[in-house]
């Protein structure tokens, strides 16, 4: 048995897969951002060891960690607006994806956070720094340094998991795949050419998030 | 140097100090007074509490029983804003240094200064150039704290605590992590702080430098504060059986 190949019928789809590549990327960024914030914010929340604190956020974190990503996308999108709250299908995506890497950001955070000398956290009391001055100047940066691999990690496995977001019609990557070999019955090669987008995505993205890492983390070194 | 300081101003007064960790009692009700400009040498066996005084001054430990007064102020552990104040007054060396790894020198001195008394980038980096200098390091002032020698961090850690202007230095150890060829160059600069008059209160093995420099020695012995004379009197003329063993023991 003999398959004749043709990755043109695919690549002529090119503004398609264009925006597919666009939709992913900022899916990726946005929630990005807002989940390491969150991240951030919630291991501030369980360094200040008040036990209501701690409580919330790790009903939070356990949540997220213990359910598919597919079901807190589908809640978002399909289930809040029974309580009137609507969102675009990309604003679900955004505001799901930002959840779910928020939740693992926070426990990775929090493993660099709990790995800081206590003598770094004294020497900065010492100088008379306030608690959330110390937490933001003199611990997240020395975490952030220290789980700074693992946290690229997670990044990678959330804009992998983006491809769920086509479910609901979000025009990322795989749905711009999906949708060009419904047209012309190419799936082989449609998904073929997907797959190898996104492991193109992730190298660049990786290695982006490295060389970040190397600039604002690991000292700015000259000479 | 064993001429008593000129004023007799009250910088530091702890009375009744008494502190557990759980049920272990560490302190056991500790009166100390310090004078201002006076150099004050604690010794003592390990795990006689001398740390824990030291860390009970500036708030570092909450205590259970007793008062401490810096500078006439009252230290209250349960009160972020009053214990700040106070912080800005009584500086503190360690014995592992505790630079901040990810900040350059520079940025190290400049940190707290910035943070809590508001200065400018200008201010900041003017003075901090000129701790530096003082401690004999001004050419280190873009390098990272990982590309210094032991004695190098320790002196940029001193100019480190002076940068936020403080009136009194806790020293816990800081030659005690240190290759013996670096103490000399920590010791010369603690040194050059006393003489210009910075009241040193200081946790140390060196006897040497204790007799040299300080005005005054402190025995502690089981959470108590054993013997206290002038240094001369209590290295040659100790009185208690346990200073007389310490002593011979070193
Ligand atoms: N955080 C803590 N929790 C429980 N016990 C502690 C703690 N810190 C100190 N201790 C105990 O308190 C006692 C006094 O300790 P401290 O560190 O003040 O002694 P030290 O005189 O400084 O000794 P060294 O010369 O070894 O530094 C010791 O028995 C120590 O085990
Ligand atoms: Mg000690």
């Amino acid at each position: 048995m003999s398959i004749e190949l043709d990755f043109g019928a695919i690549l002529i789809e090119w503004p398609q897969l264009l925006k597919g590549v666009g939709w992913t990327l900022f899916l990726t960024l946005s929630s990005t951002v807002i989940g390491v914030s969150v991240g951030s914010f919630f291991s501030w929340i369980q360094w200040q060891k008040k036990s209501i604190g701690i409580h919330v956020v790790s009903l939070y974190v356990e949540s997220i960690r213990n359910t598919p990503f597919i079901i807190q996308l589908f809640f978002i999108f399909f289930g809040l607006p029974s309580l009137g709250i609507k969102l675009s299908a990309e604003w679900a995506s955004v505001v799901a994806m930002s959840i779910n890497l928020g939740a693992y950001s926070t426990e990775i955070i929090r493993a660099g956070v709990e790995a800081i000398d206590r003598g770094q956290i004294e020497a900065a009391y010492t100088l008379a720094l306030s608690r959330a001055q110390t937490f933001k100047r003199v611990i997240l940066p020395q975490a952030y340094k220290k789980i700074w691999p693992s946290l690229v990690s997670q990044i990678i496995i959330v804009m992998l998991g983006s491809s769920v977001c086509g479910q609901v019609s979000t025009e990322e990557l795989s749905y711009a795949a999906n949708l060009i070999q419904s047209r012309n019955f190419r799936a082989f090669e449609a998904f073929i050419i997907a797959a190898t987008i996104y492991l193109a995505l992730c190298i660049l993205l990786r290695s982006v998030l490295n060389r970040l890492g190397q600039r604002y983390l690991f000292g700015t070194r000259r000479g | 140097m064993s001429d008593k300081p000129l004023t007799s101003e009250i910088v530091i007064e702890a009375k009744g100090l008494k502190k557990f960790f759980g049920s272990k009692s560490v302190l056991k009700g500790i009166d100390l007074t310090v004078f201002q400009s006076e150099v004050v040498a604690i010794i003592g066996r390990s795990g006689s509490g001398k740390s824990t005084l030291l860390r009970c001054l500036n708030g570092l430990e909450a205590f259970q029983e007793g008062s401490v007064r810096i500078n006439g102020a009252e230290l209250k552990t349960n009160n972020a804003q009053t214990l700040r104040a106070l912080r800005q007054q009584i500086g503190m060396i360690f014995q592992s240094f505790n630079l901040f790894p990810h900040l350059s020198v520079g940025e190290n001195l400049m940190l707290a200064p910035h943070l809590v008394h508001k200065k400018t980038k200008n201010e900041l980096s003017t003075q901090a150039i000129n701790l530096l200098k003082r401690v004999g390091l001004e050419e280190k002032f873009h390098a990272f704290p990982d590309e210094l020698s032991g004695g190098q961090q320790q002196r940029v850690a001193i100019a480190r605590a002076l940068a936020m202007g403080p009136s009194i230095l806790l020293c816990d150890e800081i030659t005690s992590a240190l290759d013996p060829e670096l103490v000399s160059e920590v010791l010369q600069v603690v040194e050059s702080l006393a003489q210009e008059g910075m009241t040193l209160l200081m946790v140390t093995h060196e006897m040497n430098f204790a007799k040299k420099v300080s005005h005054r020695v402190i025995f502690m012995h089981e959470g108590r504060v054993h013997e206290e004379g002038s240094s001369i009197d209590l290295f040659t003329n100790p009185k208690t059986t346990e200073l007389k063993q310490f002593l011979s023991s070193i």
